[in-house]
């Protein structure tokens, strides 16, 4: 080959491998799979508080879990045969023992709660006003709105009243069974000693307690308040705590639910778990931990909607059963106390 | 004869490699001019509804301090005493003391407002978008905290190197003139 003369073959190598340099240099700056290794002062991890002790878990879960089929389910409560009503989207479904849908009924206002009576009435709270429903699931009535910025979230019965909890306006609103208002309960007054609901998210929730004391959940205050039935506030338990026994983040617990001992479930969210506590609101211990109800206990939730739904409610039946509506995944999970070891 | 139509004068070689450079820059003013009229009229901005808050916005924003900041849509928080997107997951005190905070920049400040509430604004000079305040936020609380990027900083490259790591896609390109996607639903 002449001198001066290059081979096009050498000059498009050259240029080849030029360029396959360069797209590999530019794939490990650019690092487009985001494998950058975040710094760990950047890092959120709950896995300190998060952990439950195994030895503090005193319930495990029946294999048996009701699909609810809804596209966000909102409330669950059980009634005395042991069905399971699941409130969401538009209706409200009851499944029976072996977890069959066996009942619908349309509530086009969107149930966000439900309370069931002895005699099969269903007590409906929507957003803003309270459906009621006979035991053949035919609507019985419709009760006016409760007022502007409503949001109710729960319902509880008392022997002759319902109260409805409206997280819109931090209150507790007594109903006689026709639906007549009858007052207001937990409004701040210094006269009465109350310093009023703080509800800074819509997770309010009340039970009516065997001993005919209405339990409240002040979520803001980290506390469980015991009133009567005209307002009177008796007495409270529970406080914030970064431990097992108290109640983490901002506004905890979310739910709340009776056992037939007169104990007390509570459903927690950020740090996911349900715990018992007794009659006098003394930590009894763990039904099950972020581990048991959403995998992890370090991470606890990643998207926005995960996290919103992470507010799950309970309820219990006559055997001291917990029902766990787990509001991510739309399905009702069932734990039975374990048997202690002969 | 075939050997000397295959081979490349010194002449040659440099014509054809003039050719070139000229097309490629005319390709590159065509790109650039391009790209320019399509950054007029689009910006990069973060969906708060697919963020997970990484962190890697703090870490992958080609300007020494990210042109992300944590933003505050006041109307959805619960202006609560015991903030977890403002507190440490375990603070040693109910306090601002730094110890407790969970910012690593002290970004986020704490006003008393009435018992029980307080107000939580973000100080943007301080902050680096690690978005930990916004995982705290959307964990315990309504969510109010969240992370966009700031125009009055960003540059708006063309491949935004922080849109190129996002685990959960949440940047995209929006209209230059509603540049932001804040929570409840003002743009």
């Amino acid at each position: 080959m002449p001198k001066g003369i290059m081979d096009n073959r050498i000059v498009a190598g050259i240029i080849v491998a030029a360029a396959v340099g360069a797209a590999i240099l530019a794939v490990i700056r650019l690092d487009i799979f985001g494998r950058t290794e975040v710094p760990v002062q950047y890092q959120y991890k709950l896995d300190q508080i998060a952990e439950v002790d195994p030895n503090l878990i005193l319930y495990s879960e029946l294999p048996r879990q009701i699909e609810t089929g809804f596209r966000q389910a909102r409330g669950v409560a059980i009634d005395a045969n042991g069905s399971v009503f699941v409130a969401g989207d538009s209706r409200i479904s009851v499944f029976d023992l072996a977890g069959q849908r066996v009942k619908t009924i349309d509530v086009p206002a969107g149930p966000q709660c439900l309370a069931l009576a002895e005699d099969g009435t269903i007590y409906v709270g929507t957003k803003d006003h309270v459906e009621v429903y006979d035991a053949a699931g035919q609507q019985a009535g419709v009760w006016p709105t409760v007022g502007p910025e409503a949001f109710v979230t729960s319902i509880a019965l008392g022997k002759d009243d319902v109260f409805v909890a409206d997280a819109g306006r931090r209150t507790v609103l007594r109903f006689d069974r026709q639906g007549k208002a009858m007052g207001r309960i937990g409004d701040k007054d210094p006269n009465r000693g109350t310093e009023g609901f703080v509800v800074p998210s819509p997770h309010f929730d009340l039970a009516m307690a065997p001993d005919g004391l209405l339990r409240v959940v002040n979520p803001g205050r980290h506390r469980i308040e015991a009133y009567t039935t005209d307002g009177q506030l008796e007495v409270s338990w529970g406080r914030f705590g970064s431990d097992v026994e108290g109640f983490t983040g901002c506004c905890n617990p979310v739910s709340l639910a009776m056992l037939p001992d007169g104990g007390f479930v509570t459903a927690e969210k950020g740090v996911v778990r349900v715990k018992v506590f007794g009659p006098d609101g003394r930590f009894v211990g763990v039904v099950a931990g972020p581990r048991q109800l959403i995998g992890s206990a370090g991470e606890v939730c990643q998207t926005v909607d995960q996290c919103q739904n992470s507010g799950f409610d309970v309820a219990a039946d006559r055997q001291g059963r917990v029902y766990v509506l787990d509001t991510q995944r739309n399905i009702v999970r069932i734990f039975e106390k374990k048997s202690k070891p002969a | 004869m075939n050997e000397k139509s295959q081979s490349l004068t010194r002449r040659g070689f440099l014509t054809e490699a003039l050719w070139g450079t000229c097309l490629a820059g005319l390709g590159g003013l065509a790109g650039m001019a391009g790209a320019r009229s399509r950054r007029n009229r689009t910006v990069w901005q973060i969906d708060p509804a697919k963020c997970v808050a990484c962190g890697r916005c703090a870490t992958n924003c080609v300007l020494q301090q990210s042109a992300v900041k944590c933003v505050h849509t006041f109307a959805m928080c619960g202006y609560c005493r015991i903030c977890f997107g403002f507190f440490e997951p375990q603070p040693h005190a109910l306090h601002e003391g730094a110890e407790n905070q969970l910012c690593p920049m002290g970004a986020l400040g704490r006003r008393f407002v009435e018992d029980p509430y307080y107000e939580y604004t973000v100080d943007e000079a301080m902050c680096i978008g690690c978005g930990k305040c916004v995982k705290g936020c959307n964990a315990f609380g309504n969510g109010s905290l969240h992370l966009q990027v700031r125009h009055d900083r960003c540059v708006n490259c063309n491949v935004c190197s922080i849109a190129d790591a996002c685990p959960s896609g949440a940047f995209r390109r929006v209209p230059a003139d509603h540049p932001y996607l804040f929570k409840g639903g003002h743009t």
